[in-house]
C-alpha cells in the first residue's frame, strides 16, 4: 500500500511523505522537501560580511535572530573580537523574545490543535478560547521583546558584527507585559500537562545541544551524549551523508543519528534551567531522561517559563551599553558561530579576505540535523497503527509535529526532490 | 469573503502577519472565512477565492504552474512582501554566475524543475495589489482587509522613508554619519525603522515610484554596486536590470 501526504500542514515550509507499506511494514519511507532551494550561501559569496545578518535572516522568518546571532558571532570569531558581558546580555533579552515567540506559535498554534483533533487555531478557538487568548498574550510577550530591541519581529534591524548599530535608554514598559506571560505561561503548563499524549519512545538516539553559562541559547561548544566536541571542529564530526530512499542530505554525528532542539536541550541541560521553570518541570513530572516527541510540547512551555524569567531580570537591570557597538575590524580568517535556534542548534561558518569580504560560506539549520530522527520516528511508529490510510496520515503528520521540522530553514541546505 | 493564503519560494515570514492578525480574525470569522492555509491549518479547501494572498517569488517549473492555477480562482491577488513583489532575496542569484551560484551549495544534484532567476509573481499573472517589506507590517494587513470589508480602496503609500524619519524626528543618519542610506529612494511603511536604530536603510520596501536615481548616484556613487555589496537586492528594481533572462 503506498500512502502520501501531498502537502504537510501546520509545519514552516513545504514537504510531503510518501510511505510505501508491505504486509504492514514500513518498505520505505521519504521524507520529500520540495521547498525551491534558494543558495544563501552561494548569494552570500563576494559580499561583505556586514550583509550576513540581513541576508542569513531571511533564510527563516520564524526564527531569523538565530541566524544573526550565530552569523555575527562567527565574524566575531574570524576577525578576533570578544564583545563585552553587557553586550551580550542584551542578544540573550533578544534571543529569549525570540524563543518566547515561536514556542508560542508552535505550541499554540501548530502543534495544540492535534491534542484537540481540531484543524487550526480558529476550530481551537470554538472548543477552548482560554488556550488561544494566553497563547497569544505569551506570544505577544515575546514580539514585543524583539520589538523594542531590534525594531521588528521577523528580520529585526539593530544586530550587527561587534553588537548592535543601537540600543533603547529604557525597556521598563516591558517589565509588566512579561510578569503577565511568565504567570500565564506557568498556569498554562499545569494544566497541558494532562493532555493525552500517545506513549512513545524515541529510540538510539543521540542528544545534541552547545553548552552555555545558562540554560543553552547564546553560545559554547558542543555536547553530545557523553562527548564535548569544540565549536572549530563541528565539521569534522558532524557529517552529511545521503541514503538510497531519500533525496535529502541528512547529518549525523559518528555515524549515529542525533537529535536537536527543546527534548535534547532538556535532557541535556535540565538542571540549568532557571528556578521556575526548574520548579515547574518538577511538578509537572518532566525528568530527564524524557524520550516521549509528543511531549516537547511540555518542554517548550518550560523554556518559555525560562526564557520570560531570565528576560524579566534583564529588563529589571537593564541599563544601555555604552558603547553598543565595539569596532570591528575585517581579518583573513575563518570563523564559526553557533547558538541555539528555538528548533536546535544552528552553526554558520565563513571565510573572509583581508578586506572582509565572503569567501565561503557554510550553514547548518537544525531541520536537517533532525530529518534522519524525523524517518526514524516515523518508521517505528507506523507498525504500531491500524492501517487505515487516514489514521497514517494523521498520525505521521502529528509526529513531525513534535519535531517543529523549518522547512523553510532546512531547504538551502538539503536536497531537493519536487513532487506533486 | 473568502481568503486564500499562499507560499511560494520565501521564508514563511510574511504569512506571520496573519498569526499576529489572529484575534482580528477570529472576530471577523462571519465575513472572513480562511479556506487555504497550509501553514495554519490542517484542513485546506483548494476551489474559488474571493481574496488570495501569495506570499514567495517563482522560481520552479512547478511554481509557474502553480501561480496561474491561483489566478485562475481568484477574483483578487494581493502580493505580500518583497519576494512575491519584486523577487527577494533569491533573486539576488539573477545577477550572479548561476552555475557558480549553484555549486556553493550542492556539489552533485542536477535541479531542471529550478529556474536560473527567481521572479516576482507578476511576472507570470495579473497582480491586483501589493503589499511591500520584507517582512510585510501587520498593519499594513489589517488596513487591507478592512478596507476591502468596508468596500473602499486601501490605502496606498508613495512617499519616501525619509519623510517617516522627519515626522519621527530622527537625525538624519546621512548626515550624522554619512552612512549608505536607501531611504531618498525607498517606499516608506516601516516607521523608518532602519534609521531609528542610526543605521542607513537598506531598501526592503522596494523603491518608490519615480525614485531620484541621478541624486542618489551624485551622493553615494553607483547604484549597483551600492546594492550589490552593502545591501542585499531584496529588490532587483533598484537596478534598472529588472528581468533579464
Amino acid at each position: 500500500m503506498r500512502i502520501k501526504v501531498d502537502a504537510l500542514t501546520r509545519v514552516e515550509g513545504e514537504g510531503a511523505l510518501d510511505i510505501l507499506l508491505e504486509n504492514g511494514t514500513v518498505k520505505s519511507l521519504k521524507l520529500i522537501i520540495y521547498e525551491p532551494p534558494r543558495f544563501i550561501e552561494g548569494i552570500l559569496k563576494g559580499k561583505s560580511y556586514e550583509v550576513i545578518p540581513e541576508i542569513t535572516a531571511r533564510i527563516c522568518g520564524i526564527c531569523p535572530i538565530a541566524y544573526q546571532i550565530s552569523g555575527v558571532q562567527a565574524i566575531e570569531n574570524a576577525f578576533g573580537l570578544s564583545v563585552p558581558g553587557e553586550i551580550e546580555t542584551i542578544r540573550r533579552l533578544i534571543y529569549y523574545g525570540e524563543w518566547i515567540h515561536s514556542h508560542a506559535l508552535h505550541v499554540f498554534f501548530l502543534h495544540l490543535p492535534d491534542f484537540f483533533k481540531v484543524s487550526s487555531i480558529m476550530d481551537l478557538a470554538k472548543v477552548n478560547a482560554e488556550y488561544v487568548k494566553v497563547g497569544l498574550e505569551i506570544k505577544k510577550a515575546g514580539s514585543s521583546i524583539i520589538q523594542t530591541i531590534g525594531g521588528r519581529t521577523s528580520h529585526p534591524v539593530s544586530i550587527c558584527a561587534g553588537g548592535f548599530s543601537h540600543l533603547p535608554e529604557d525597556v521598563s514598559h516591558l517589565k509588566a507585559e512579561i510578569e503577565k506571560a511568565l504567570d500565564l505561561c506557568v498556569y498554562v503548563a499545569e494544566k497541558l500537562k494532562d493532555l493525552p499524549f500517545p506513549e512513545f519512545e524515541l529510540k538510539d538516539v543521540l542528544f545534541a545541544s552547545i553548552t552555555d553559562k545558562d540554560y543553552p541559547i547564546l553560545k559554547g561548544d558542543i555536547q553530545i551524549g557523553q562527548d564535548i566536541v569544540k565549536l572549530e571542529e563541528f565539521e569534522d564530526y558532524f557529517k552529511e551523508y545521503e541514503v538510497e530512499y531519500s533525496t535529502a542530505k541528512r547529518c549525523q554525528y559518528k555515524g549515529k543519528t542525533y537529535l536537536v532542539g527543546p527534548l535534547a536541550r532538556f535532557n541535556n541541560a535540565y538542571e540549568k534551567l532557571s528556578p521556575i521553570a526548574l520548579e515547574l518541570s518538577n511538578r509537572i513530572g518532566l525528568h530527564p531522561p524524557l524520550l516521549n516527541p509528543y511531549k516537547s510540547l511540555l518542554v517548550r512551555m518550560v523554556e518559555m517559563v525560562d526564557s520570560l524569567e531570565r528576560a524579566l531580570k534583564v529588563v529589571k537591570n537593564y541599563k544601555k551599553p555604552d558603547p553598543t557597538r565595539i569596532e570591528v575590524k575585517p581579518k583573513a580568517y575563518t570563523g564559526y558561530g553557533i547558538s541555539e535556534a528555538p528548533r536546535g542548534m544552528l552553526y554558520h561558518s565563513y571565510t573572509f579576505d583581508e578586506e572582509g569580504k565572503i569567501l565561503k560560506a557554510n550553514i547548518v539549520p537544525p531541520t536537517s540535523q533532525n530529518q534522519d530522527i524525523m524517518e526514524k520516528a516515523l518508521v517505528h511508529l507506523i507498525p504500531n497503527l491500524n492501517m487505515d490510510e487516514e489514521t497514517v496520515k494523521e498520525s505521521c503528520e502529528s509526529m513531525i509535529r513534535n519535531f517543529d521540522p523549518c522547512i523553510s530553514c532546512a531547504t538551502h541546505f538539503l536536497k531537493v526532490s519536487i513532487k506533486r | 469573503m473568502k481568503v486564500g493564503v499562499f507560499k511560494f519560494s520565501s521564508c514563511d515570514g510574511c504569512q506571520l502577519a496573519f498569526f499576529d492578525l489572529s484575534e482580528e480574525i477570529l472576530r471577523l470569522s462571519e465575513k472572513l472565512e480562511i479556506l487555504y492555509f497550509l501553514e495554519a491549518s490542517s484542513k485546506n479547501v483548494y476551489d474559488s477565492f474571493d481574496i488570495s494572498f501569495v506570499e514567495g517569488s517563482i522560481s520552479t517549473q512547478e511554481e509557474i504552474e502553480r501561480i496561474k492555477s491561483i489566478r485562475e480562482r481568484s477574483k483578487v491577488l494581493v502580493a505580500i512582501g518583497a519576494c512575491a513583489v519584486s523577487g527577494g532575496i533569491q533573486s539576488a542569484r539573477n545577477f550572479e554566475n548561476y552555475e557558480e551560484v549553484f555549486k556553493e551549495v550542492y556539489k552533485d544534484l542536477e535541479m531542471e524543475n529550478v529556474l536560473r532567476n527567481a521572479y516576482p509573481i507578476s511576472r507570470y499573472v495579473k497582480v491586483d495589489f501589493s503589499l511591500f517589506g520584507c517582512p510585510i507590517n501587520s498593519d499594513a494587513l489589517k488596513e487591507f482587509l478592512i478596507s476591502t470589508l468596508l468596500g473602499k480602496s486601501p490605502m496606498e503609500i508613495s512617499y519616501p522613508v525619509c519623510l517617516e524619519c522627519k515626522r519621527k524626528g530622527n537625525p538624519c543618519v546621512v548626515v550624522l554619519k554619512n552612512a549608505l542610506c536607501l531611504g531618498p529612494i525607498t517606499r516608506a511603511g516601516c516607521g523608518a525603522l532602519c534609521p531609528s536604530f542610526r543605521r542607513g536603510c537598506y531598501g526592503c520596501y522596494g523603491p518608490i515610484d519615480k525614485p531620484n536615481i541621478d541624486g542618489f548616484e551624485e551622493k553615494f556613487g553607483k547604484i549597483d554596486e551600492a546594492i550589490k555589496v552593502s545591501f542585499n537586492a531584496f529588490n532587483p528594481t533598484y537596478r534598472g536590470v529588472f528581468y533579464e533572462d
